[in-house]
């Protein structure tokens, strides 16, 4: 074994056994290069190197294996890898975050480029309980998890961290990259839209899209798309984002998806036939975004709205008339509607064979049961929960040094150590 | 594995778990037949019909052509994703292998009870021939059924009129916990 090689082993085995990590991440990034160079025998030091107490070590070496520029034999390393996130130890990679997520970026690259996305899963469930400090935090690699989820079409795995509210993001060398941020809401945001829970689909979306920006993400453009889309099949109208909104959205975005605008404008007019036109006049571009499905749902909840609407109007009614009233093909097909829609709960009605009515009703919910006292007790809780939590952030930020000399209006030039990381944004 | 403990109640939610973590660590990701058969079948029970869309998306092809009685769960699957229950029973109407007659015939039983309780929750009446298609029972024995539910069932008219279900009962909450979940709102509410 090259001499480099052995130093290698000998500083990762002596500097680990110190315990002097912040050195060992220092020594490991320089020593890249040299890796690099003997590539055909790193296995024999991930083999001299046991992966609980040398993580880092190895953790380096892997890097290094998935940034050649092709790799000879990635069963192997897939192996290597597997075997490292089950048994490394969390207290040593979190000196090395950044390559961390960086090793698990790359894996998951891998499994993409090989139609693979299935084998990843379990592995990067691993990777991020390993790296979490706690359930709250988002990393890096819950984009990665997703897309693999959403590639392997096994979204199930994903929702034990999607339906975890996150409070905090995971510095990863100092910093975060908004990609990452964009990219789980987007992914995120896809998953309910596949699972149908458009509530939680549609928050996702308006996270991706209210991230604040100074410039056009395609991430981004493509969120807000999805964004009007599912906004339409939940309430009937695109939602008014949120103030906080950034400019680029209606100064760039907004522009760049007119066809998206045409559908919502139509909507409103809550015309079947119409919005069917508007369809097919711009089908080209949404099978071209891969939103056809979505938009399908779109046309399907405008029938929908207009029986919910209905309900507002009439107390009885008869089947056939509510075909015409809402343009379905006849009787059979809107008693089909109204069933589908009472056993969804998206209405209250009973239908009657015996003369072909409906009998539309209030909500029988009278909230005066224990249950809904249960309920509502829940509810306060999370309020009281999600309080405290904002002021613990707020006592966060008014702390922190930064915010402080800019609201005191000290310039930012006269600090030094003041360089603004993007994560600080989003807190 | 389901058909040892054929005797027993299956827990399904746990067999389900299961199930999930092998298609996981399977290697290469080909998971075996069954494990596919058994997650679908569970899927359909659970009426989690969108994970059961994925799951039958992702399966091979080589392994659903290997495999029919595989494609033969989706029908089923397929016929509860368009809501058509007369269509499920019909598929569902089969002699199941062993792996999979006990998921089988408790998707049939729950399908049965499903459509019992949205009936009694959309109709205030329903035509005789309409409700035997709802419950995939022949006329009389559907008629029977329900009269056995307390719904009146006229056999001059041939009209079912079904009762609403009653409401959940209400979980016992005692004062003391009344009290101090209230204490708790002021506390919050002041401080």
């Amino acid at each position: 074994m090259a001499t480099a090689l052995e130093q290698y082993v000998n500083t990762v085995q002596t500097l680990s056994t110190q315990g002097n990590f912040s050195q060992l991440c220092d020594f490991i990034g320089k020593s890249s290069d040299v890796l690099t160079k003997n590539a055909n025998h790193l296995d024999n030091v991930l083999a001299t190197l046991d992966i609980q107490s040398h993580s880092l070590g190895v953790l380096g070496i892997l890097c290094v294996k998935y940034n050649l520029p092709n790799i000879p034999d990635f069963e192997t390393l897939f192996v290597q890898t597997q075997e490292f996130i089950i048994s490394c130890n969390g207290e040593h990679v979190r000196y090395a975050t950044d390559s961390y997520a960086d090793l698990c970026h790359k894996f998951t690259q891998n499994l993409v480029e090989r139609k693979q996305p299935l084998r990843g899963i379990c592995i990067l469930v691993t990777a991020i309980n390993k790296i979490q400090l706690f359930p709250a935090q988002l990393t890096s690699i819950h984009a990665d998890l997703c897309q693999l989820c959403l590639l392997s079409k096994n979204l199930k795995s994903a929702l034990q961290f999607l339906d975890q509210d996150i409070t905090d993001i995971s510095k990863e060398g100092g910093q975060f990259d908004a990609r990452d941020f964009l990219l789980y809401y987007y992914y995120g945001g896809m998953i309910y839209a596949a699972l149908k829970q458009y509530d939680k689909a549609l928050c996702f979306f308006e996270i991706a899209v209210t991230t604040p920006s100074m410039a056009v993400s395609h991430i981004m453009l493509e969120a807000y798309k999805k964004y009007i889309l599912v906004g339409l099949i939940l309430h009937g109208k695109v939602p008014n984002p949120p103030k906080y909104t950034s400019q680029v959205v209606a100064r760039y975005i907004k522009p760049l998806c007119q066809p998206y605008h045409d559908l919502a404008s139509v909507y409103a007019c809550n015309n079947p036939a119409d919005v069917r036109t508007v369809v097919d006049k711009h089908q080209e571009t949404f099978n071209r975004d891969s939103n056809i499905g979505l938009v399908k749902q779109c046309i399907t909840s405008v029938y929908k709205k207009n029986i919910q609407r209905l309900t507002k109007t009439f107390l009885t009614l008869s089947l056939t008339d509510m075909a015409n009233r809402v343009k379905l093909s006849g009787p059979k097909e809107a008693e089909k509607y109204v069933l589908n829609m009472i056993e969804d709960g998206e209405i209250f009605a009973t239908i009657n064979q015996r003369d072909g009515m409906v009998r539309f009703h209030d909500n029988p919910e009278k909230y005066n049961s224990a249950r809904m006292l249960i309920r509502l007790d829940q509810e306060m809780q999370r309020c009281m929960q999600l309080d405290a939590k904002l002021k613990e952030m707020d006592r966060e930020v008014a702390a922190n040094p930064q915010f402080v000399q800019k609201s005191l209006g000290v310039h930012e030039d006269d600090v030094p150590g003041t360089s603004c990381s993007k994560t600080s944004a989003y807190q | 594995m389901a058909t040892d403990v054929a005797q027993q109640p299956i827990d399904f939610g746990k067999l389900c778990g299961d199930l999930e973590i092998q298609e996981l660590e399977s290697p290469c990701g080909i998971a075996s037949p069954q494990v596919y058969g058994q997650l679908l079948g569970i899927y359909l029970l659970q009426n989690e019909l969108c994970h059961a869309k994925f799951l039958w998306k992702r399966i091979p092809q080589a392994v659903k052509n290997a495999n029919p009685e595989l494609g033969q769960i989706w029908a089923v699957g397929q016929k509860l994703w368009q809501r058509d229950f007369s269509g499920a029973y019909d598929v569902l109407k089969k002699d199941w292998t062993e792996a999979y007659k006990p998921i089988m015939t408790a998707v049939l039983e729950c399908t049965r009870r499903k459509a019992f309780n949205l009936i009694g929750q959309a109709y205030s009446s329903i035509k005789a021939e309409e409700f035997a298609a709802f419950v995939g029972l022949p006329v009389a024995d559907a008629l029977q059924a329900a009269t056995a539910e307390g719904w009146i069932a006229d056999p001059q008219t041939r009209i079912v009129t079904p009762k609403k279900p009653a409401p959940p009962v209400d979980p016992p909450l005692s004062n003391e916990q009344h009290l101090s979940v209230l204490t708790d709102y002021v506390s919050f509410m002041e401080s």
